[in-house]
């Protein structure tokens, strides 16, 4: 329109063009910083979920102050941050505790068991010691669900999926509520 | 009759001949701007260098989110933090994309009524009025509104075009509502509240996503999202819908004639390759055409470009710059009167944009954040005779910069001081500080105050409004017109007191200057000749009775006490300003049902609403109300609902001079079939 609104323009387009030139020199001071692994931060958070949307037996508590405890098998991928995200939390009447085992012959009353990459090699040994306990059992390891648990992590396109056996959850009487499997694909191992 | 400044409706009133639409030939020659921007932007994006791992999420932040967030989380990128803000000392209240989808909002303004600590009213078909804390006038001007980082109240008047305002609504992440001033780190115009719409990244929305559906009021609707990768780790998604709205209605019954519809579409791009440098390009284009009751139609078009990087150092601190160019087009037919003959009203105008912002610690236990900012509008009206804005084109130019520093004094107990200064054009510079204390009681309690300094900058009504267009008008703005001020003291608590019952209680004393005012004669002059003075609160309760069933209450509670200053007059005696419920009371619940249903319904009561009119006092009375949604998920890829809106009157009045010409609300239902693949 008029000519004092086109020298506007321009300088204004000056003057992010010099914004960016700037911007793009700080980026270049850009400092690089130690990693921290997000993604066992997600899967320690869907831990805690698990607690609230999986139901144990009655008789798997002693008492309605018996902690509720989410263990680990092997190397704990998650550190703290675990630790953190459960801390202060109930399910129901139970405070959510986190143990950590070395072996299995560490192994505790716990409700839900996390078995690290770690154990890859002796998860026959791990299920057979499990078998009739009234425990979730969750991994990520290729094959988790067909070695016998019952909820695995899986990565793809850079997001946590969940595939779920939920006859392996129904024989040691746990019931997962259908918001959990809504979203998870459904696997049934052929053989039983 | 009598001039009221609220709603500019003495622009609305009678008959006006339609004419055709403008060509906008300022458009074109934004839009090779905007693409010389994307090519700056382009070239920032070029020396991403360092690959590196990201900032830390907490756990708190993440056990906000449900399932279906969870796994849509990339586990590569840093996690969206709802943290800071459940965790900031003020009133703040953020609805979920989750709670918004469960509502049936199908819109913007509709989805605004889930957060408890404003006032949401329906004035008519396309029109809105929305306020916190008072001060729901026509014209409501202290609300600081933002769209991705985009200020998109107008400067015509400092309010809101809400029924412009639109995304996909399964795109909005989140929505977050400051109750109270944000002057500190927002600046102008946040003086009641600050209101942040976010949207999904691109990442989060991949895939194809389809929606359609229609019912009564939302005659028809459909919209549509694909959301792919360009290159490794880099997302994009382009989306666009239409919708038609009907009309609304009189007291009698008698439809309004004011029916409207909207079309728009948009992309995204989230460059998430390098970690340490991410980028985000976005884009709107839309067009809205709205009928008005004396037979002709309003026009609505505008578009935006807006760019952002955001740099994180480490877990703890970060620098981001966003630059953003805005275009909006009003036209609007302005009926002949007494005061003059028709003319058409159009307003073209351009915002240019620059934020940038630096967060920082000192050691462990100084958290500073200060950030510079630039907006330049130039805005070009086309005036009319019967009301007319001078000069008719204006640029105006908005400096400002801040800083605040948190300073962790023991381990539970926090201290924030800061302060923004500003330079705008009109009134110089100005100065809005805060502080405010913080104590973590518990784990799970905190307990907050704050005395904040906010300012609402004067707007072009406030100063170039001339009606009629003549030598002797009848209404003028003023150039002595300064801004209104507001000095606001806050106390507030946040924690579980039961289990599983997340309470929020915020309440407030607010001390307002220089409020506008009308000094009468032979022409009614705006100035600043009001004081006041505010209290009240807002309190929410969230109970999660069992998995799958959570309850809402919500209650707010205003006191407004206007006056006008001694030695001064105002035509309305300081009452025009305010027209707001002193009670509104709110109740919602969502529950799983078996078979893949859900359930909620919400209710709202809202107390009667005094509006005045020059010296006519009239009342809006109170209404109770209830919004229903029904979902079923036939599987993963395929959801139908049916929302029913208002479903206790055939119609009622929610804003405006009660008249056998002010415009009610329906009954409305509509049904929606989602796809998702």
């Amino acid at each position: 329109m008029s000519i004092s609104s086109c020298k506007n323009r321009k300088f204004y387009t000056a003057f992010i063009f010099l914004i960016s030139l700037w911007a793009s020199g700080s980026h270049l001071r850009a400092q690089t910083e130690t990693a921290i692994p997000k993604e066992y931060q997600i899967k320690a958070v869907f831990l805690f979920n698990f607690a609230q949307f999986v139901s144990w037996p009655k008789k798997s508590f002693a008492s309605p102050e018996e902690p509720f405890c989410i263990g680990i098998l092997g190397d704990d991928p998650f550190g703290a941050f675990l630790d953190e995200t459960v801390q202060g939390e109930k399910v129901e009447s139970h405070p959510l505790v986190i143990e950590r085992y070395r072996t299995i012959e560490d192994i505790k009353k716990c409700q839900i068991l996390f078995i690290s990459k770690s154990e890859k090699n002796q998860t026959d040994k791990i299920f057979a010691y499990l078998k009739d306990r009234n425990v979730l059992t969750v991994g990520d390891t290729d094959g988790f669900l067909e070695d016998g648990g019952i909820i695995t992590f899986s990565t793809k396109e850079n997001k946590i999926h969940l595939k779920i056996n939920p006859k392996a959850a129904k024989r040691v009487n746990l019931s997962i509520s259908s918001k959990v499997l809504r979203l998870a694909e459904i696997v049934e191992p052929g053989k039983e | 009759m009598t001039f009221r400044i609220s709603g500019l409706d003495i622009m609305d009133n009678t008959l006006t001949k339609p004419s055709p639409l403008p060509v906008n030939k300022s458009f074109i020659r934004s839009a090779l701007l905007a693409l010389f921007f994307i090519a700056q932007l382009m070239l920032v994006t070029g020396f991403s260098l360092a690959q590196t791992q990201d900032t830390t999420p907490s756990p708190r932040g993440l056990k906000k989110l449900s399932l279906e967030e969870l796994m849509n989380l990339d586990v590569t990128s840093v996690a969206k933090q709802p943290e800071p803000y459940a965790e900031a000392p003020a009133a703040i209240q953020v609805v979920s994309s989750d709670e918004i989808h469960r509502s049936g909002a199908s819109s913007i303004p509709e989805a605004l009524r889930l957060a408890n600590n404003l006032d949401v009213a329906q004035a008519s078909s396309g029109t809105w009025d929305i306020s916190a804390r008072g001060f729901n006038a026509g014209l409501s001007n202290k609300l600081l509104v933002l769209m991705d980082g985009r200020t998109i109240y107008t400067p015509l008047y400092a309010g809101m075009i809400w029924n412009v305002q639109d995304y996909l609504m399964a795109d909005i992440d989140r929505i977050e509502v400051v109750s109270g001033p944000g002057g500190t780190l927002w600046g102008a115009n946040a003086v009641n509240g600050v209101i942040n719409i976010t949207s999904k990244s691109a990442q989060d929305t991949q895939g194809l996503y389809f929606e359609g559906g229609g019912g009564s009021w939302l005659e028809d609707f459909t919209g549509a999202r694909y959301g792919g990768v360009l290159d490794s780790n880099i997302y994009y998604r382009v989306y666009g819908k239409y919708f038609d709205r009907g009309s609304e209605v009189y007291a009698n019954g008698n439809s309004a004639n004011d029916a409207w519809r909207m079309g728009q579409g948009g992309f995204r791009i989230d460059d998430e390759a390098d970690t340490k440098n991410k980028i985000t390009l976005q884009g709107d284009l839309y067009g809205s055409s709205l009928n008005i009751p004396a037979g002709s139609s309003q026009t609505y078009n505008g578009g935006n470009i807006v760019g952002r990087w955001s740099h994180p150092i480490s877990p703890d601190s970060d620098m981001s710059l966003e630059l953003y160019y805005d275009w909006t087009y009003w036209f609007d037919p302005v009926a002949a009167s007494a005061f003059g003959p028709a003319g058409n009203l159009i307003d073209n105008l351009d915002t240019y944009n620059a934020d940038f912002q630096h967060h920082f610690h000192i050691d462990g236990s100084n958290s500073i954040i200060w950030g510079l900012g630039y907006r330049f509008t130039h805005d070009v009206l086309q005036n009319t005779p019967v009301i007319a804005f001078l000069p008719a084109t204006l640029d105006h130019s908005l400096y400002s910069g801040f800083a605040q520093d948190e300073i962790s004094l023991a381990s539970d107990w926090f201290f924030t001081i800061g302060s923004k200064l500003e330079h705008d054009d009109y009134t110089g510079y100005e100065v809005e500080p805060s502080v405010r204390l913080k104590w973590d009681a518990a784990p799970k309690e905190m307990f907050w105050a704050a005395v904040s300094r906010a300012v609402r900058e004067p707007s072009r009504i406030d100063r170039d409004v001339v009606a009629p267009n003549n030598a002797t008008p009848i209404l003028a703005g003023s150039s002595a017109f300064v801004s209104e001020t507001l000095i606001a003291y806050e106390l507030g608590y946040r924690g579980e007191i039961v289990p599983k019952i997340s309470t929020s209680i915020s309440t407030f004393f607010n001390n307002y200057d220089s409020l506008r005012s009308l000094t009468p004669g032979s022409t009614v002059v705006i100035a600043n000749n009001l004081a006041g003075q505010t209290w009240g609160g807002e309190l929410t309760a969230d109970y999660q009775m069992q998995d799958g069933w959570l309850i809402h209450v919500g209650y707010d509670l205003l006191n407004e006490n206007i006056w006008v200053k001694p030695g001064a007059s105002d035509i309305s005696n300081g009452l025009e300003d305010t027209s707001d419920p002193a009670n509104q009371v709110f109740l919602r619940s969502s529950v799983d049902l078996p078979g893949n249903f859900d359930l909620s319904p919400a209710f709202r009561w809202v107390d009667t609403r005094s509006v005045v009119s020059g010296t006519t006092v009239g009342m809006v009375p109170s209404y109770l109300e209830l919004d229903i949604r029904v979902g079923w998920h036939l599987d993963k890829n395929v959801e139908i609902s049916v929302v029913g809106q208002n479903l206790l009157q055939d119609h009622h009045l929610e804003y405006g001079f009660p008249s056998a010409t002010a415009e009610q609300i329906s009954r409305s239902v509509y049904g929606k079939a989602v796809l998702q693949l």
